[in-house]
């Protein structure tokens, strides 16, 4: 199968721009530019019912038209934050396909006519940056980027912005805040960015994933990008395989087309040592954990942004994180919890008290201090948490515990009655 | 006006209102953590989740009805915040669901997870929205473990007033946005994040701001205590006096918390026309002088040189014969009498009354330390800004020139109400100065002219109205006598003329002009800098006049003239005549009795000081008999012949009227120390002695004759000044803390405002037809030898009796220094703390240099009223050397 995205692993060498060029590259951007008006560009990605790959799912190009008309300067942002456990596939695109994710950048810029775009990037990817400013540098000295590109008036600057660590800043309006130079905290919606974004201007901010479709839309046509995956669903995806798996990685699919079985089995070669799949969390943290345990139907699902409802989960930015049947979920639980208690910001009551309680909770029944009305606690103090936060961390946050709790009450009742972590002994 | 309903109740409000602002008019109270009605909201503490449903639309877009034509709300499925939805048309909000009952219980005890077990020891506990709110929303008991708990640093000093408690803190951030929003000193932020997060002082000194004291009341909880304050009382314990700020000019309405007979601290009482819930840190922590050890408390006599205490009878007999002899030797011009600017209006009344009516003499003074010759005093009686101004709440329509003023410094909850108008409410302002000032970051206009230039500068914005055709020509015809003629005088005087003297270009003068001509309402704000320009003063008060005149900003609310004098009752002295040359009302008198400075130099026989230091303002010669009345043993005090001891305001009641022509009451808070008196019970035991036959029982009762004498103060008695004033409750046992800084703290305002203004001639006599006139603008000061243009400003931590009191502001307080600019002083070899010498005439003083880029290059400031400089000219021109 030709990749489409993961372009590398099909072209030698396609980081550099010279090879970019030679399968095709700019030639979108080009023909964005010269052939079509910007709102003609906005349309087509509107038929290629292209969503956001950022985990919301939100259709890109009916956010690209949400901008208010006649206001300026405008601002793209590129969300590079990619700070969910568990994911790393925007990283691979930026390290080794970045000419594509840039032709994106561009003619989305082109599109909702912005002349600044801003690539936030995550502080722990110096690499990535740096492939990231390579990539613009070269585009720049071939005229893709700069001052009057095609030898029309339209201009663009790229600029790649480090964040300093924090998860919270993959939040949108967080990160807005963190270009600003402001503490990564997210804001009130609305107003939304696209009406008071970056600096208070319209804004649109789209993932890494979602922008490097963007070039194909455009040389392929809409109709033909629309005919990938399912009707709501449409286009490749690549899905992000780690946990207890033989061959961990990136692999890319179409949507509606994977599902966990070829996903873990075929193309991760299946559990480690041989043990048994005991969980799979789809969204990384962020979703609630399935379990083939529970329902085996899962393994069949074809993967879609909404086929995981009935499951009680979510696809998210396809974060798939695979445990084996020797993993504690307490344990499990426990982790991730100290991740979000680590990571709230702090802005809001429920989310900041709320992940720290759950996390000391946990902490106490792994440990074998807990009771039985602490695994009550912990699903009551969830619940109160949820519907109630400022932005969707806090709610993130709950789904650990009351994903697990769900599947595997017995498992957190065993900790209290043997007063100790099965797993451990 | 969207219709809402609220709990059913109907109300309609203006579009952009909050919910949870209309339900406050609905009647529905919805608890807030993080709201606070004077701050942005920010939506942090989730406290007001409530349920928020719009009418819902079938395909057709029309509001689907029921059964009984009433709207189908479509509910949203997870509640909202109420302090950041704001109401739609049609919008349904219900607060009494089950689901909101839980949301609330839910975030209080999310809350009180990581909150500290301290309310019995806690400065809040009383008064702690959190206390408040946990008995009405939270749960009876805790289901947090408490080894958990999450424990933080408990003393963490934030500047040398306020100190951190980081456990109590829950992070609502109000502290962070009083200080960027209202305060504009942002000094204050978070850092970390999660449960780590936790508010930080990002100014170096730290939590350098002169509002830090406001962050305490706003703060829901006891995380920010004063350090003056903090664990000497439990706040049930405090009785609450209203009361008035004794500092400067403004008159913040304050409420004087009291137990055991002495201050235990003092919080601000609103006041929405005048400090609305806001103090100045001087204002707060400087009431120390109160209570101060050092004060009199006995009368004292001077026997065989020294003063030596004496009886109440003694003293007063002394001074009364004293008196009658001189008058009877060398007739009335032999005696005069300072009264300071500083005592109340029954006080001021009574020594003028004293002065002019039974020892018959016109020698009376206030102005110590300020300009003798400046005529505000009659241009504030003419032109005053209108009944009804609201400094905090000018809107676009309002353009307010500020020119030679500094209100950070002189009257600091002005500068902080002026920047709100022009932040919140865009205001125009157009800040005129010699130097940069605090106010001039939200001016849409900021003017930097020449010192000396001032006239010429308001001479020109004259000149461009007139060009342009911009004055106010209905005005001019039924109410100025001689516009052309004035109009014809100036020729001379083109604005391309007046920008060469002031040193301001032609467009800025043209562009303040028609701010100014063209907006339709005008201010004008003059500070001390404007009133002291030397030589010019006269030239920038008719320059002033002029301005207002020809645009018609006179006599209405939101049009006139707004003078910032500098002690909390300078407005009263003007108003009871306590000036050489006019008399109760500001009346203008025939017979002038002699200048402050005549007074000062011996050229009286007899000389009565009330609360005022004329010795301590440089060149005073000591007359023969010399009373000197006050709270502290004054450098006047020391030369004194008798020595009687006053009360302190917080010891007595009466009224002081403030910068705006507020008359405003305050209360006795404390018993009084020793065997001190009112000011005013001393001058009528005098008088007495004097045949005078007075009998005056009370404050109140003086006040009634000044309503009925004097009629700008016509109708205003203690009953009509207390509308609004929460009076203090009688002691009975504990609990009669006001509930005055609780609801300050929950944002529950009552938006009052309390005292009565009097109006001006414009405002008052709509006969009264005006003449324009104007001065020669003088240009440059005195000493025409140096290089240098010396500026005297004021500072607002200063040297004077009251501040030295308060050791905890002392750090705040600067020793004497030079404001340099760096391009002067790099040409000199100086850098930020090196001493210089500055030469004046025969004068010659040092201080550390302070390079800023506040004043412009060939300036230099020096602070007036840090000691060591004072009596130095405005506009001087001086020599500065390294040292
Ligand atoms: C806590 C949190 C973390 C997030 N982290 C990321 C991230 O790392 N990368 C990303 O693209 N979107 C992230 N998002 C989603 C963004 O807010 C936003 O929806 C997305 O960038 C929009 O782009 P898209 O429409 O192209 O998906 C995060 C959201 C939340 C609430
Ligand atoms: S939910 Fe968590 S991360 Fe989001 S604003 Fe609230 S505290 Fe911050
Ligand atoms: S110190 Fe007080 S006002 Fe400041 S954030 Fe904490 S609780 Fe809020
Ligand atoms: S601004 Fe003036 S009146 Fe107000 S508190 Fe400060 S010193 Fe007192
Ligand atoms: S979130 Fe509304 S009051 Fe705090």
């Amino acid at each position: 199968m030709e990749h489409l995205i993961l372009r590398d692993l099909d072209i030698q060498n396609i980081k550099n721009i010279a090879v970019y060029e030679e399968h095709g590259g700019y030639q979108a951007f080009r023909k964005a530019v010269k052939e079509m008006t910007p709102d003609q560009v906005t349309d087509a990605v509107k038929q290629s019912g292209l969503r956001g790959r950022g985990g919301a799912g939100f259709p890109a190009g009916v956010k690209w038209s949400f901008l208010p008309k006649g206001v300026f300067p405008r601002y793209l942002v590129v969300n590079a934050d990619e700070s969910e456990p568990g994911t790393f596939k925007d990283r691979q695109m930026m390290e080794r396909n970045p000419h594509q994710l840039i032709e994106g950048i561009a003619i989305a810029s082109y599109a909702i006519q912005c002349n600044q775009a801003f690539i936030y990037i995550r502080g722990e990817f110096p690499y990535a940056a740096e492939c990231l400013e390579q990539a613009i540098a070269d585009a720049e000295s071939r005229g893709y980027v700069g001052k009057n590109i095609f030898g029309t008036d339209y201009h663009l600057q790229i600029v790649v912005h480090r964040g300093a660590g924090a998860y919270i800043c993959g939040e949108e309006t967080a990160l807005l805040e963190s270009i600003e130079g402001k503490l990564g905290q997210p804001r009130v919606k609305p107003p939304f960015p696209a009406a008071v974004g970056l600096y208070n201007k319209p804004t649109v901010i789209n993932n890494v994933e979602t922008l490097i479709n963007v070039p194909l839309i455009i040389e392929r046509g809409a109709q033909w990008y629309a005919s990938l995956g399912t009707p709501k669903s449409t286009g490749p995806k690549v899905f992000c395989l780690s946990g207890h798996v033989n061959r961990p990685g990136n692999y890319e699919g179409e949507f509606g087309k994977m599902t966990f079985r070829e996903l873990i089995y075929d193309l991760g070669g299946g559990i480690r040592n041989g043990k048994k799949l005991k969980g799979i969390l789809p969204a990384g943290a962020s979703g609630p954990m399935v379990s083939p345990l529970v329902n085996e139907a899962v393994l069949d699902v074809k993967l879609d942004f909404e086929s995981l409802a009935p499951f009680g989960s979510l696809l998210g930015s396809a974060s798939v994180i695979v445990l084996d049947e020797d993993t504690c979920v307490v344990w499990a639980a426990k982790k991730m919890l100290h991740f979000f208690k680590n990571e709230s910001c702090g802005k809001c009551t429920p989310c900041r008290e709320g992940t720290y309680w759950l996390w000391r909770l946990l902490e106490r029944i792994d440990a074998g201090e807990g009771t039985m009305a602490d695994i009550d606690l912990l699903t009551s103090v969830a619940t109160q948490m949820q519907g109630r936060t400022l932005c969707p961390l806090g709610e993130f946050a709950t789904s650990p515990v009351l994903g697990t709790v769900k599947l595997f009450r017995e498992e957190y009742e065993r900790h209290v009655k043997e007063r100790g972590c099965w797993a451990k002994k | 006006m969207p219709n809402v309903i609220i709990d059913n109740k109907p109300v309609s409000v203006p579009n952009g209102t909050l919910v949870v602002e209309a339900a406050k008019q609905a009647g529905v109270d919805i608890p807030v953590f993080c709201y606070h009605p004077k701050l942005q909201p920010v939506g942090m503490c989730r406290m007001c989740l409530v349920e928020v449903g719009t009418p819902k639309r079938g395909k057709d877009g029309q509001i689907e009805t029921d059964a009984n034509g009433k709207p189908v709300i479509a509910w949203m499925p997870k509640p909202q915040a109420a302090c950041t939805t704001v109401v739609s048309e049609g919008m349904a909000v219900r607060t009494d669901t089950a689901q909101v009952a839980d949301a609330r219980r839910a975030i209080v005890e999310f809350l009180l997870t990581s909150h500290p077990l301290d309310c019995p020891i806690c400065d809040k506990g009383g008064e702690c929205p959190l206390q408040n709110l946990t008995m009405a929303y939270g749960p009876g008991t805790s289901r947090f473990p408490v080894e958990s708990k999450f424990h933080n640093e408990k003393r963490v000093p934030l500047g040398d007033l306020i100190m951190l408690d980081r456990e109590r803190c829950i992070q609502c951030s109000r502290c962070v946005r009083f200080q960027s929003e209202i305060a504009d000193d942002p000094v204050l932020g978070f850092q970390a994040r999660g449960r780590g997060l936790e508010i930080t002082t990002l100014s170096d000194p730290p939590f350098d701001s002169k509002f830090s004291g406001n962050t305490i009341d706003i703060c829901p909880v006891g995380a920010l205590t004063s350090r003056d304050f903090r664990l000497s009382a439990r706040t049930w314990e405090l009785r609450d006096y209203p009361s008035v700020c004794a500092h400067c000019s403004v008159g913040c309405n304050l409420l004087i918390g009291e137990r055991d007979h002495a201050i235990k601290r003092i919080v601000p009482r609103e006041n929405e026309a005048v400090n609305e819930i806001w103090l100045c840190d001087k204002g707060r922590f400087a009431h120390h002088f109160a209570t101060a050890p050092g004060r009199l408390t006995q009368p004292l006599i001077r026997r065989n040189g020294k003063l030596e205490t004496a009886s109440w009878n003694e003293a007063l007999d002394l001074v009364a014969s004293k008196f009658a002899e001189i008058k009877k030797q060398n007739g009335a011009h032999a005696l005069g009498g300072f009264g300071g600017d500083r005592a109340a209006n029954e006080d001021l009344y009574l020594f003028q009354k004293l002065f002019r009516h039974v020892i018959e003499s016109p020698n009376l003074e206030h102005r110590v330390g300020w300009s003798a010759t400046n005529v505000g005093a009659d241009l504030v009686r003419l032109y005053g800004a209108g009944v009804g101004t609201n400094l905090g709440s000018l809107d676009k329509n309002v353009t307010v020139l500020v020119i030679g003023a500094d209100p950070e410094e002189e009257q600091p909850v002005l500068r902080l109400r002026l920047t709100r108008s022009a932040k919140n409410f865009g205001a125009q302002l157009i800040v005129a100065n010699g130097r940069v000032t605090k106010l001039a970051k939200h001016a849409k206009q900021a003017v930097i002219y020449r010192h000396g230039g001032e006239a010429a500068f308001l001479l020109g914005m004259t000149r461009a109205i007139l060009d342009e055709h911009l004055e106010n020509q209905e005005f001019a015809a039924t109410r100025i006598t001689n516009l052309s003629a004035f109009a014809k005088s100036l020729e001379a005087y083109s604005v391309e003329k007046c920008a060469e003297l002031s040193g301001v270009s032609v467009e800025a003068i043209r562009g303040a002009a028609r701010a100014f001509a063209q907006a339709p309402n005008g201010l004008i704000v003059y500070g001390r800098e404007a009133m002291f320009a030397q030589q010019s003063d006269l030239a920038v008060a008719s320059g002033i006049a002029t301005l207002l005149l020809i645009t018609g900003h006179v006599g209405r609310a939101n049009n006139g003239l707004v003078a910032l004098y500098p002690h909390n009752n300078s407005t009263g002295a003007l108003d009871f005549g306590l000036m050489p040359d006019h008399g109760l009302g500001r009346a203008q008198l025939g017979v002038k009795g002699l200048a402050a400075r005549e007074l000062a130099t011996g050229k009286v026989r007899a000389l009565y000081v009330m609360a005022c230091d004329p010795a301590a303002d440089g060149a005073f010669v000591k007359p023969e008999f010399l009373v000197a009345q006050d709270l502290f043993l004054t450098d006047t005090a020391q030369l004194a012949d008798v020595v009687l001891p006053a009360q302190a305001f917080a010891e007595r009641e009466g009224t002081f009227t403030n910068t705006e022509r507020r008359v405003q009451l305050f209360r006795a808070a404390l018993k009084p120390m020793g065997e001190t008196k009112p000011d005013w019970w001393i001058i009528a035991e005098i008088s007495k002695r004097l045949g005078s036959g007075w009998n005056y029982g009370s404050a109140r009762e003086i006040m009634d004759e000044i309503a009925a004498k004097v009629p700008l103060y016509a109708g205003m008695n203690y009953a009509t000044l207390a509308e609004n004033v929460q009076l203090p409750r009688p002691r009975a046992g504990q609990g009669n803390a006001s509930h005055a800084p609780t609801e300050i703290a929950m944002g529950d305002l009552e938006n009052i405002s309390s005292g009565k203004t009097w109006a001006s001639v414009a405002e008052s006599d709509a006969s009264v037809k005006f003449e324009l006139m104007w001065n020669e603008p003088k240009g440059q000061g005195a000493g025409a030898r140096g290089q240098y243009t010396l500026a005297v400003a004021r500072v607002i931590y200063d040297r004077g009796t009251l501040v030295s009191q308060t050791p905890i502001v002392q750090p705040r307080v600067p020793a004497l220094y030079l404001e340099i600019n760096s391009q002067d002083a790099q040409a000199l070899g100086i850098v930020r703390g090196a001493r210089v010498r500055v030469t004046f005439e025969a004068r010659v003083i040092e201080a550390p240099a302070n390079v800023d880029g506040r004043v412009p290059p060939g300036v230099v400031l020096m602070p007036q009223n840090l000691g060591g400089a004072l009596a130095l000219p405005l506009g001087a021109r001086v020599e500065i050397e390294k040292v």
